[in-house]
């Protein structure tokens, strides 16, 4: 065990992390945003909504993400109103392309989550909230969303450690997050256990933190559904 | 032939834990005996029952089958069998119902009964289908063979199931509440059965909470009580007004 | 040149090399899931032995290979792969780089991966059989090999066929990463037209629709196979028989 290799390829990668974590969270709000506008697209009534969704989800969810960045980062630049708008030199980098392929992937995905969790909404619970009057967006705020976030927590938390792996694949767009600080070290020392060992070591570090916290969040979302507090028994 | 004896069990215990749940059973069945076994949820008789086929390791007591021990080790306070095979034939030689059927839900009716007979005893398979198809029809739902469990009714199940377990020329039938789970109104299709098993000279231990069974079809009625038996007798001494006061409690509930 | 001389089968076509990329992902995507089947049913059996160190150990795999990025895993196989293999060649005196052939590296990486998924797959559908049809097994005196081969495995193949569908498509996607070998599968042949051709959009484009084709197909695939499976199961026509 040759532990001050072991040491400096960790430090090296740690140094990396900030940029993992940086594609990571960018992407898991800007797809969730996007997700939520999918979901209400095929949750409507409007059959051209519906099925342009449909198709989205489709194609993001049949194809692999590799392939999907690939024609962010090298395919958009081939049109010229693309490389003449303003919005070039935002496109061009490297990490908005990683951030937008990994977000119009995710939010495939999430988009099927939200409607699982949605179906999973009990009809009793939106009939009794109508019969109060209540309708429309403060509806979806206080009764359907909150009920229907709880049935899809336990998919959605797979969904974003595996956001968390798809990160790697920025390493291909020459985005230098962990797994591309790796690669790097194993083609230089050709000592692939070690770097492999610590590179993983970081990964299992950071899903189990997120799956802590989507149990952390599921235990807060389901007060209701244990059992009395001693205290309040009568 | 009368007056052999099938079964014979003494001084079974069994504890879950701390929880003795059986505090020294004894019984006994001879050829053609049919025993009810009776008394109120907690009382230990399913799990005496499945004592006797091993689906529960009793931790005291032995059990012969037709004059052959069944082998144990104690050890430790645990208690195993000495020969898996030998518990395997013992098996073999005991048929089971269950409460919930547990029919093979990725096989037919027919293949259901047949498999015992094919993969256990190693009968030819032409044989062991013609006398499938004879018992099925002996159950009335020969016309079933081929459908899965999921499309039959709840009494059709079980009385698959009891095909299933006659397939296996048991030497004593074990019944465990057979007709619990069914609903009413197709109690009395597998009662007939039961009946008409009873009547050729079947050897049958049957737990159950059906009055009419215990007192008119059985020859011997055994209530269990926290796990000891209370009392024992023909029908006509345990219905009859001279069963103990336990028992007379215990029968109130069910309006007799 | 036309789109469609570029995607044609002519002499400047490159569909007869995608067609084949299709059918090499194809083969190493099965080839993945084969191994993975071998690798998920020990891991499955070990999760579910009852030995705690065995559990353990089943349980790091399951947690390594399903929470460590594709990507990296591939690295390991494939260097690591062709590192291990050198130091051998070294051993019997050649000097040189031998590399471990980018098929297997890719089938081996993917496979361990899938075998993770796998386990969890064949460990569910044990867990959901029920208890009381094994019990009848063993109440007729069936061995526990016996009762293994005629009631467990064929209940755990039929629910096992909606999570294996699932496995199947997430390697089938997963195969992609391994263009990184250089294996000329169809991620990488549409990177090397696209590069080469300089029409990005248009390949990654096709590509893409391959991949599509290839996943919606699996998908019609899995669905049939389910329903075959399932006629023992009651369907939801029926009243009380």
């Amino acid at each position: 065990m040759d532990f001050a290799f072991l040491s400096s390829t960790m430090v090296t990668l740690l140094a990396a992390l900030p940029m993992t974590l940086a594609l990571f969270i960018c992407s898991i709000t800007l797809g969730g945003l996007l997700a939520l506008g999918l979901v209400w697209m095929r949750t409507g009534g409007n059959p051209f909504l519906v099925g342009f969704a449909k198709a989205y989800i489709f194609v993001f969810r049949g194809s692999p993400l590799l392939i999907q960045m690939f024609l962010v980062f090298y395919g958009l630049g081939q049109f010229g109103i693309i490389r003449y708008s303003f919005l070039w030199p935002l496109l061009r980098e490297p990490f908005v392309c990683a951030v937008l392929s990994l977000a119009l992937c995710t939010a495939g995905y999430t988009a099927e989550i939200f409607r699982g969790g949605i179906r999973a909404v009990s009809p009793k619970e939106i009939e009794a909230a109508r019969s109060i009057g209540m309708s429309g967006f403060m509806l979806v705020r206080r009764i359907l969303a909150p009920i229907a976030f709880r049935h899809a927590l336990p998919a959605y938390s797979t969904e974003v450690v595996l956001m968390m792996k798809s990160t790697a694949l920025a390493s291909l767009v020459t985005v230098w997050e962990v797994t591309g600080v790796a690669q790097r070290l194993i083609s230089h020392t050709y000592r692939t256990m070690e770097v492999f060992l610590c590179a993983a070591i970081i990964y299992l570090v950071l899903n189990f933190i997120i799956l802590q916290a989507m149990g952390l969040l599921e235990y807060y979302l389901s007060r209701h559904r244990r059992a009395m507090p001693s205290a309040l028994k009568a | 032939m009368p007056g052999v004896n099938r079964l014979l069990v003494n001084n079974i215990r069994k504890s879950f834990g701390t929880h003795e749940v059986l505090r020294g059973i004894s019984l006994d069945a001879r050829d053609g005996d049919v025993i009810s076994l009776l008394g109120a949820s907690g009382s230990g008789k399913s799990t005496f029952l499945r004592c006797i086929n091993l689906l529960e390791i009793a931790n005291d007591g032995e059990i012969w089958v037709d004059g052959e021990q069944i082998r144990m080790i104690h050890k430790n306070g645990k208690s195993r069998p000495e020969s898996a095979r030998q518990v395997d034939r013992i098996r073999s030689e005991l048929g089971m119902v269950f409460q919930s059927f547990n029919l093979w839900s990725h096989m037919t009716i027919l293949q259901n009964v047949i498999e015992g007979p094919i993969h256990v005893l190693k009968r030819p398979r032409v044989e062991a289908i013609a006398e499938a198809e004879a018992l099925l029809e002996k159950v009335g739902i020969a016309d079933k063979r081929h459908a899965y469990p999921a499309h039959l009714s709840g009494g059709q199940q079980q009385r698959a199931a009891i095909a299933r377990a006659l397939a296996m020329k048991p030497k004593v039938m074990l019944f465990d509440e057979p007709t619990s789970a069914l609903d009413p109104e197709l109690v009395g299709e597998v009662l007939r059965v039961m009946r008409a098993l009873a009547e050729e000279g079947m050897t049958m231990l049957v737990v159950t909470h059906e009055m009419s069974f215990a007192r008119n079809v059985s020859n011997r009625v055994v209530f269990m009580r926290e796990g000891l038996i209370d009392s024992s007798g023909t029908p006509d001494e345990m219905f009859g007004g001279t069963g103990s006061p336990a028992f007379r409690q215990f029968i109130g509930h069910f309006g007799s | 040149m036309s789109t469609l001389e570029l995607l044609g089968f002519g002499s400047t076509g490159w569909g007869a090399l995608l067609l084949v990329a299709t059918l090499l992902t194809l083969a190493v995507t099965a080839a993945a899931l084969a191994i993975g089947a071998v690798l998920g049913t020990i891991v499955a059996g070990a999760k579910l032995s009852g030995n705690r160190l065995l559990w353990a150990l089943g349980h790091a795999y399951t947690t390594i290979f399903r929470g460590v990025p594709e990507l990296l895993i591939i690295y390991l196989i494939y260097f690591g792969g062709s590192s291990a293999i050198t130091s051998i060649g070294k051993a019997f005196g050649y000097e040189g780089f031998l590399g471990l052939p980018s098929f297997a590296a890719g089938a081996l990486a993917v496979g361990i991966i899938s075998g993770a998924y796998q386990a969890e797959v064949f460990r569910g559908a044990y867990q959901a059989i029920s208890k009381g049809e094994l019990e009848a097994a063993s109440a007729i005196g069936m061995g526990a090999r016996t009762r293994f081969r005629r009631i467990i495995m064929p209940q755990v193949l039929r629910l096992a066929i909606p999570g294996l569908g699932n496995v199947w498509q997430l390697s089938l996607k997963d195969s992609a990463l391994i263009s990184v070998t250089g294996l000329a599968e169809l991620m990488r042949t549409s990177q090397v037209a696209a590069g080469s051709t300089r029409q990005y959009f248009l390949f990654f484009i096709a590509g893409g629709c391959l991949y599509l084709i290839l996943t919606s197909l699996s998908d019609q695939v899995f669905n049939r196979a389910e329903r075959r499976a399932n006629r023992s199961m009651p369907s939801a026509a029926m009243g009380k028989a």
